[in-house]
């Protein structure tokens, strides 16, 4: 082995141990990257990096062995575009180029003016390029000057030596690269929770500090408290949740649910604490049961997420209030309406089948009445006959009333379907039928504004069966009679109105008119059951309406009514 | 010869009587069998159980059938009666005091010809027996056999 070989082994042996000494710090590595190659070859040394996406590249380290090379150093950081740096030039296929003597003229056409004025000006005599890499990708490119023309020129040795170092230097490159970057994330991370630990103890002592916020926490009627996001601990409790849980806060504060509920109860509370951390979103429980000092109690609760500046769940809000008296209380009304109803429909279908039986021996009295007449009028004799006719009268208004009370049973039973109605309409035909049944009856009918509307055509026409129906009777006296259907709009109510100029009613009675039996004439002066106006009202107050009555004495009637909301289905 | 019977199914006694009287009235002269409840009413029809012997001359021309009757009511006579081929197209008259929205839908959907509500007024219900008398023993064309 010659002295220049061993000597040249000694070189990158303290090369590469350098190289390791110096992995932890990246800059100094680029130092001694270019020291020892230069030292080894005892020439000139420069070290380029690329760029990230590998189009340029930038000169990091210089080591000139000879009296400075003047402007190489001011070279030093300046990323250069990589396809005109003397490599990128001559060799871009390998990255490495190896002239040990340059001849000028030969090279004047390869390259861009600056570089060969570069050449020139830093007098290089020859010099040798080598691409670091590692695992095939380019990371910078190693260069050796040589300036001394009394020295031999570089040979296959030197670029030997340098592509060795190069080879060497890439590797120790990338492991620096790599403790740097888990280096700067470890102190990136150490930071972020210093940071946070700075705001939970601000935040720790804003919420303990705040005094106002203490007052209104304090006497809010409801339970309030909060808990720590991450172990879910109570950190603050108001006066009403120690009332409601009946645990003073001094035993809770710094405990979890799981120290005083159930364990279900304790899961499904901190399994909604998470969701609501998580959704970062209010969430709301209608109704959750909690086990207390005095038995099960009912709750709404809200949770809330308290954010912290970075936007992270710090804290969950919750508020809790107490239903349990509340909850009871609809279930009793509800059982009672339930219990009502139940009642009300038994009532229906009571009176229903008593009206339907009853109406089997009313048949009997009438019919066999009649065979009586048939079979045995003469031997009556008038009085007696008058007699037999009496009770088949009464037997048939019997049932007349009974009728009356199935139409108002099921007024109250059918649903109410609205649809379109033309009042006017239904207005005009009730009164040709009751024309029909007594031709001679003189009337005048008259009709005035928008009498479309909406509602159950069935009930309508049973109610206006009752309503016109009363008109046509009470004025039976007239020579001619007025009825007539109007509509107003009275406060931004549709009222409509059916009046008539029959023999009236005293105000007096107004309240008694729709009672159910109530009556303010005779039978003989006027019959009827008593029922029809109750009918009406139910069909009005089906619809969400009122009916009223004004009267007076000899002066006609006029009934009004609303029809509640119509557009209602 | 064959007989064409009106089959009255009625299980009020003052009922029964008055729509025979009203029968009478109305100088319907077919002869009436009268049955009580709505098994028997369907014993005579099938000429089974206590109606197993009835004359098989006797063929109902229509059947006035109340509802509410003990045993078996009205409406399932009824859907009985459409069920079988030898019943499925003889007049049934619904006559009840019930004028129930239901029964007056599932009385036509099962199957029924008319449906009258006795009337109270006794001279109403002569006219309406009637009526039906005449439309259904005089006017209507039953179907051939």
């Amino acid at each position: 082995m010659t002295d220049r070989l061993r000597q040249a082994l000694a070189e990158v042996s303290a090369a590469a141990s350098a190289f390791s000494e110096q992995m932890t710090d990246y800059d100094g590595l680029l130092d001694a990257i270019a020291d020892s190659c230069a030292r080894a070859l005892d020439a000139t040394c420069t070290l380029g990096l690329f760029g990230d996406d590998g189009t340029t590249i930038t000169p990091v380290a210089l080591t000139a062995v000879r009296p400075t090379v003047e402007g190489l150093e001011g070279m030093l950081r300046h990323p250069r575009r990589y396809d005109q740096s003397l490599v990128g030039q001559l060799s871009p296929e390998t990255g490495n180029v190896f002239v040990p003597e340059i001849e000028l003229s030969g090279l004047r056409d390869r390259i861009t003016p600056e570089a060969f004025t570069a050449i020139e000006q830093f007098g290089v005599r020859g010099f040798i390029s080598v691409t670091m890499r590692v695992r095939g990708e380019p990371l910078g490119v190693l260069t050796v000057i040589q300036h001394d023309t009394t020295r031999p020129p570089l040979d296959e040795l030197d670029r030997d030596i340098a592509t060795y170092l190069a080879n060497v230097a890439g590797f120790a490159l990338a492991n620096a690269r790599l403790f740097r970057r888990v280096q700067e994330e470890l102190i990136g991370r150490l930071s972020a929770e210093q940071v946070a630990e700075r705001t939970r103890a601000s935040e720790t002592r804003a919420i303990q500090a705040n005094a106002f916020i203490d007052a209104i926490v304090e006497n809010i009627p409801a339970m309030v408290f909060v808990k720590d996001a991450d172990r879910l601990s109570f950190v603050r409790f108001n006066r009403a949740g120690e009332q409601l849980l009946g645990i003073p806060r001094g035993e809770l504060i710094g405990k979890s649910d799981f120290d005083f509920f159930p364990k279900a109860e304790a899961e499904f509370f901190v399994a909604k604490d998470r969701e609501t951390l998580r959704n970062q979103q209010m969430v709301d429980i209608p109704e959750e049961p909690i086990q207390t000092a005095s038995g099960t109690r009912w709750l709404h609760t809200r949770k809330v997420p308290i954010l912290d500046e970075l936007g992270e769940s710090r804290y969950l809000l919750g508020i809790s209030h107490d239903i349990t008296d509340r909850k009871r209380d609809m279930a009793a009304l509800e059982r009672a309406r339930d219990a009502a109803e139940a009642a009300s429909a038994e009532l229906e279908a009571f009176s229903y089948s008593v009206a339907h039986d009853l109406r089997a021996p009313l048949r009997a009295i009438d019919g066999f009445s009649q065979a009586l007449l048939d079979e045995l009028g003469d031997a009556l004799g008038e009085t007696g006959r008058g007699y037999a006719n009496r009770v088949r009268s009464s037997a048939q208004r019997m049932a007349t009333l009974i009728d009356d009370l199935l139409r108002l049973s099921r007024v109250t039973r059918s649903p109410l379907r609205r649809q379109r109605v033309d009042l006017g309409e239904l207005f005009r035909s009730t009164i040709a039928a009751l024309q029909r049944d007594e031709p001679a009856r003189r009337v005048e009918v008259v009709t005035s504004g928008d009498l479309i509307t909406r509602g159950d055509p069935r009930l309508l026409s049973i109610m206006f069966d009752n309503l016109v129906g009363n008109a046509w009777k009470f004025t039976s006296r007239r020579e001619l009679a007025h009825i007539t259907l109007a509509c107003a709009d009275t406060e931004g109510e549709r009222v409509f109105s059916i009046s008539d100029d029959g023999v009236g009613f005293d105000m007096a009675y107004s309240q008694k008119l729709f009672g159910v039996f109530n009556r303010l004439h005779t039978d003989s002066d006027f019959p009827g059951t008593g029922v029809g106006l109750a009918t009406v009202q139910r069909v009005v107050a089906r619809h969400g309406g009122r009916v009223w009555a004004r009267g007076e004495v000899g002066n006609g009637a006029t009934f009004s009514f609303t029809l509640g909301d119509t557009n209602a289905t | 010869m064959t007989d064409r019977v009106i089959l009255l199914v009625e299980d009020n006694r003052d009922d029964e009587e008055l729509t025979l009287r009203a029968l009478a009235k109305s100088k319907i002269t077919n002869s009436v069998v009268v049955v009580r409840d709505g098994v028997e009413a369907l014993d005579w029809m099938f000429r089974r159980g206590s109606h197993a012997s009835r004359p098989e001359h006797q063929v109902p021309q229509v059947v006035l059938l109340d509802l509410k009757l003990p045993k078996v009511d009205g409406l399932e006579v009824l859907r009985e009666l459409r069920a079988n081929d030898t019943t499925k197209l003889t007049p049934v008259v619904i006559l009840t005091s019930s004028l129930e929205e239901q029964d007056l839908i599932r009385g036509y959907g099962l199957g029924a010809n008319s449906y009258i509500r006795k009337p109270v007024d006794f001279t109403q219900f002569v006219d309406a027996v009637r009526q039906l008398g005449l439309y259904w023993l005089v006017l209507n064309q039953p179907i051939p056999g």
